[in-house]
């Protein structure tokens, strides 16, 4: 794993504390599930090691995108980070604070400032509630405001990511995949989060659409200042959103650093194998990479 | 701070929603899930025909008795076991009752009991298969565990040792045995439900707000079942109706001079052979009922099934 | 005679909301030997044109007009046992989802050799020795013992290799790929991709390979298809549509693509294409793009339906506003 690099992007520098861990620092986040054998008494044969000893940081303001293919543990990590799952070692601290030892208030306190986008936005709105109600629903597990000014706020929010507000009393199945994906957006931006974790939020979506969420991201991002975590398959897509990347494979961190340096200077044999993997739209450049995957054939290889 | 923070947010809010386009579009517009759902359920010509069918069996239970002359208990020895004749559409029973408005009025209790065993067996079924489900692990597993022991049990037998402990057969110790002996179905099943709906990203989204256990159960896990539990209710009734039916052919039925269609049976029970019409007529009653809810089941199974919900 | 020649393809459904108008006229050829790619986003109608091709579209779907001649014989007035025969012999196809595609329950062999028996007429014997050969030549190590595994054994890029070797069991002069590598990882898709070319080098087999992915078709297609909404909007040489897109959808669809590689990336914003997909079951009556097009001015383009027409050698567009024509700097999106 490559040593933690601080960045050097354009514009404002990282918002790192003193001893430069940024906004969400996680140390050697470990997740194992165990495979339990056995019929009558369950005993724990093995583990599926998910996650396996990652750190990283997220810096206030910044993207870290998290790619990887599937199996390689970058969902499971960012479950992780939020507490939706429970590590089985490592520390998560968010502002300095350590998640994984806090008490369920304190947790829940915290769940203000971090949120989720999901990847199914077929699976990520409740069908049977109103749209408004479900941009609201952050609002009323908080206790913030009073019914009118959560109505208020709801239809902003519903603004803020492209809608009309008259919407906020229709239902998720009225809408499309893009326009369901802006309705989990405006859910997770509505506690004012300072972090956003991003599940491979435009997967499920056409190239255009695709365009259009990951557009809006960017744009919230400077508007509200967020950090995102942005998990994704995509090289490219990856690529437009972040600012640092981590690159998983089978559950470790195989390579971490800047954007720009990861991309185009990647030292692990599996990231290099894997950016030279994607296929370019420019047919001209066919044969070059094809010669490229050729040196990575070993790597590229499947197991049986 | 948080309120500070809040307020700025809100101002951005304010400022970033008046400056946004409106780009997301209009929403498709669609029919209504009900519409979908309704006509699903009418493509299904036998659960159509079965719906009718059992408004018709409602309606005789129903209207019968209010709009017919004769009085159910009045005992007339000279009219005794009248064939089925336009005066009597049903005969007369041994006593000379009429046995139109006895059946009409059996099938009130029939139908009542079937109903009220139904929502009793919905609200045990779903109260511990939901908990069960909701809380998983161990809990979820002992729970399990006990449910299976009493599984074993034989249904009737079950049904009438609890009658014969209370002692009496009146509607609500009938209502009470039949459910006690039939509830297991439906909490396996609304387990499961629970288990599956756990799994939906809506589910977690909520986790991640940091909503607290019981608005996910009743906001986002058992609002999402009601399609289930409506197409169950159809499932049980039929089980539950013969259940009682059973129990009253048996000789444990409500007591005279209250009658239901199981008790109306057995009275036509001895007389079978010189007049068959006194227990084929009730008999073909509960086999209405029966066969005309499983029908609506499968209608109102196929009005839901989210396999033909299209997507965009 | 091309291998494949589709005439003026209308496949429609019914629905309780209308006729849903999915693929509405659709003509292209397929040469010996050649790589075609259609390629478009969810619902434009590439899938639905294949099957329509083969017979495999479902009611409340059926074509409506339009022929499918392949090697002279027109597929879509075929039923029953000589469609069959075509299928599987002439023209193999493989689907999206591997996991899926391999009944879980019989052995990978007896899915092979269930073909070889059926189209071939082989014996047990010679039909194994065949399968191991086709197990071999899509690179599945230890073909002979893998032969009589099932499938939950093997990965999904391998599933996908398998599903490779039975369409190509019967040695078909056409392959129809449905969105081949779209459940797969990038990296098992890369080696995919490669064996798609090393067989189309080995066999002259023509492959259609749909695919909604504008690097996978750059990186595997000899001239290329766009649809959009059930219709090609255009049509030309894999070099020549990414030298020198026309069509404003085209145009649209490549500026929205995340770039790999590149200067300014991440602080540049991505080209989108405002709107979504018309309505198939009541098209607009003009150019079906119009609605998101930059270029859709205060003339007709909304009115009167554009052709296919020829802007150059071998590059068809469906549009009043191509590239080539415009004058002016566009209207920014």
């Amino acid at each position: 794993m490559t040593e933690l690099q601080t960045q050097q992007t354009d514009g404002a520098g990282p918002a790192a504390s003193s001893n430069g861990e940024g906004l969400l620092s996680v140390r050697n986040l470990k997740k194992y599930f165990p495979i339990r054998k056995g019929l009558l008494i369950e005993r724990t044969a093995d583990y599926v090691k998910a996650v396996d000893d990652v750190s990283f940081d997220v810096y206030a303001g910044q993207t870290l995108g998290l790619v990887g293919e599937s199996g390689s543990g970058k969902s499971t990590t960012g479950y992780c980070v939020l507490q939706l799952l429970k590590p089985t070692s490592g520390s998560v601290k968010f502002d300095g604070k350590e998640l994984t030892t806090m008490n369920r208030r304190g947790l829940r306190q915290m769940r203000r400032e971090m949120q989720i986008v999901f990847q199914d936005p077929y699976a990520s709105l409740n069908p049977r509630m109103t749209v408004g109600d479900i941009v609201g629903e952050p609002l009323v597990v908080h206790n913030v405001g009073n019914r009118r000014s959560r109505r208020r706020s709801a239809e902003q929010l519903l603004e803020v990511v492209g809608f009309n507000p008259d919407f906020i009393n229709r239902y998720p199945h009225e809408f499309s995949g893009g326009q369901r994906q802006r309705i989990g957006i405006a859910r997770a931006l509505a506690l004012n989060p300072r972090l956003i974790v991003c599940d491979e939020p435009v997967s499920a979506l056409d190239v255009s659409i695709q365009a259009q969420i990951l557009n809006l991201l960017k744009d919230l991002q400077k508007e509200f200042g967020l950090a995102y975590l942005f998990i994704a398959h995509d090289l490219a897509v990856v690529r437009a959103m972040s600012d640092q990347i981590a690159v998983m494979n089978k559950g470790e961190l195989v390579e971490y650093g800047p954007a720009e340096t990861v991309y185009t200077q990647p030292k692990d044999q599996y990231s290099q194998a894997l950016l030279a993997a994607v296929p370019v739209p420019d047919p001209r450049r066919m044969r070059e990479r094809r010669e490229e995957r050729r040196k990575h054939k070993d790597v590229l290889a499947e197991p049986v | 701070m948080l309120t500070d923070r809040r307020s700025e947010f809100e101002a951005t809010l304010t400022r970033t929603a008046e400056a946004r386009s409106q780009e997301a579009g209009a929403a498709i517009a669609r029919a209504s899930l009900l519409k979908d759902a309704l006509h699903r359920f009418s493509r299904n010509r036998a659960a159509v025909v079965a719906a009718f069918a059992f408004l018709v069996m409602v309606a005789f239970v129903t209207f019968v008795p209010i709009f017919r002359d004769a009085d159910p208990n009045d005992v007339d020895f000279s009219k005794a076991f009248l064939s089925p004749s336009l005066d009597y559409p049903f005969g007369t029973d041994e006593f000379g009752r009429d046995l139109f408005v006895r059946t009409a009025l059996g099938g009130r209790i029939s139908i009542a009991i079937g109903f009220a065993a139904t929502f009793a067996i919905m609200l045990v079924g779903v109260v511990y298969g939901a908990l069960s489900g909701f809380a998983g692990g161990r809990v979820d597993n002992g729970m399990m565990r006990f449910l299976d022991a009493l599984y074993g049990l034989p249904y009737l037998p079950f049904a009438i040792i609890t009658l014969a402990i209370f002692g009496r057969v009146n509607f609500w110790t009938m209502v009470v045995a039949l459910t006690v002996a039939s509830w297991f179905t439906t909490a396996r099943v609304m387990r499961g439900q629970i288990i599956t709906l756990k799994e939906n990203d809506y589910v977690r989204a909520a986790n991640a707000l940091g909503a607290r256990w019981y608005r996910i159960l009743f906001r986002h896990l058992l609002p999402n079942t009601l399609g289930v539990i409506l197409i169950f209710v159809f499932l049980e009734l039929p089980g539950v109706v013969l259940g009682e039916a059973f129990l009253s052919f048996l000789g444990m039925g409500i007591e005279p001079p209250k009658a239901s269609w199981g008790s109306l049976a057995q009275d036509g029970y001895t007389a079978y052979q010189a007049h068959p019409y006194i227990i084929v007529i009730p008999s073909l009653c509960i086999g209405w009922l029966i066969l005309s809810a499983f029908f609506i089941a499968d209608g109102l199974r196929d009005a839901l099934d989210p396999r033909t919900r299209e997507k965009f | 005679m091309a291998l494949l020649e589709v005439r003026d393809l209308h496949t429609y459904f019914r629905t309780r909301a209308g006729e849903v108008r999915a693929v509405d006229g659709v003509s292209f050829d397929v040469e010996a030997g050649e790589m075609l790619g259609i390629v478009g986003e969810s619902g434009c109608g590439k899938s639905v044109t294949v099957l329509s091709l083969m017979g495999l579209v479902q009611p409340p779907g059926r074509v409506v007009e339009g022929s499918a001649l392949f090697q002279g014989r027109d597929l879509t007035k075929l039923q029953g046992r000589e469609l069959e025969d075509i299928r599987g012999r002439d023209i193999g196809m493989i689907f999206q989802d591997p996991m899926t595609s391999l009944n879980p329950t019989l052995t990978i062999g007896t899915q092979i050799t269930e073909t070889l028996r059926r189209h071939l007429d082989m014996d047990k014997k010679q039909a194994r020795k065949r399968a191991v050969e086709l197990l071999d030549e899509v690179h599945i190590p230890n073909a002979a013992q893998r032969l009589d595994d099932y499938p939950h054994r093997y990965s999904g890029g391998m599933r996908q290799r398998v599903m490779i070797a039975i369409a190509m069991a019967c040695n078909p002069k056409l392959l129809i790929a449905d969105e081949p590598t779209t459940a797969l990882d990038v990296t098992v898709q890369a080696g995919v991709l490669d064996l798609f070319h090393e067989l189309r080098a080995q066999h002259d087999m023509a492959v259609i390979i749909i695919t909604h992915d504008m690097g996978v078709v750059a990186e595997t297609a000899n001239n290329i298809i766009v649809m959009y909404a059930g219709q090609i909007v255009e049509q030309a040489a894999a070099l020549d549509l990414f030298d020198r897109p026309e069509h404003p959808y085209t145009e649209a669809l490549l500026a929205a693509l995340p770039q790999l590689e590149g200067e300014g990336i991440r602080e540049g914003r991505l080209l989108s294409i405002p709107g979504r997909p018309p309505d198939l079951i009541d098209p607009p009556p003009g150019c079906r793009f119009a609605p998101r097009c930059a270029y859709a001015g205060h003339d007709d383009c909304a009115a009167v339906p554009p052709d296919l027409r020829e802007i150059r050698p071998d590059h068809w567009v469906r549009s009043q506003h191509p590239a080539s024509e415009r004058a002016a700097e566009p209207v920014g999106v």
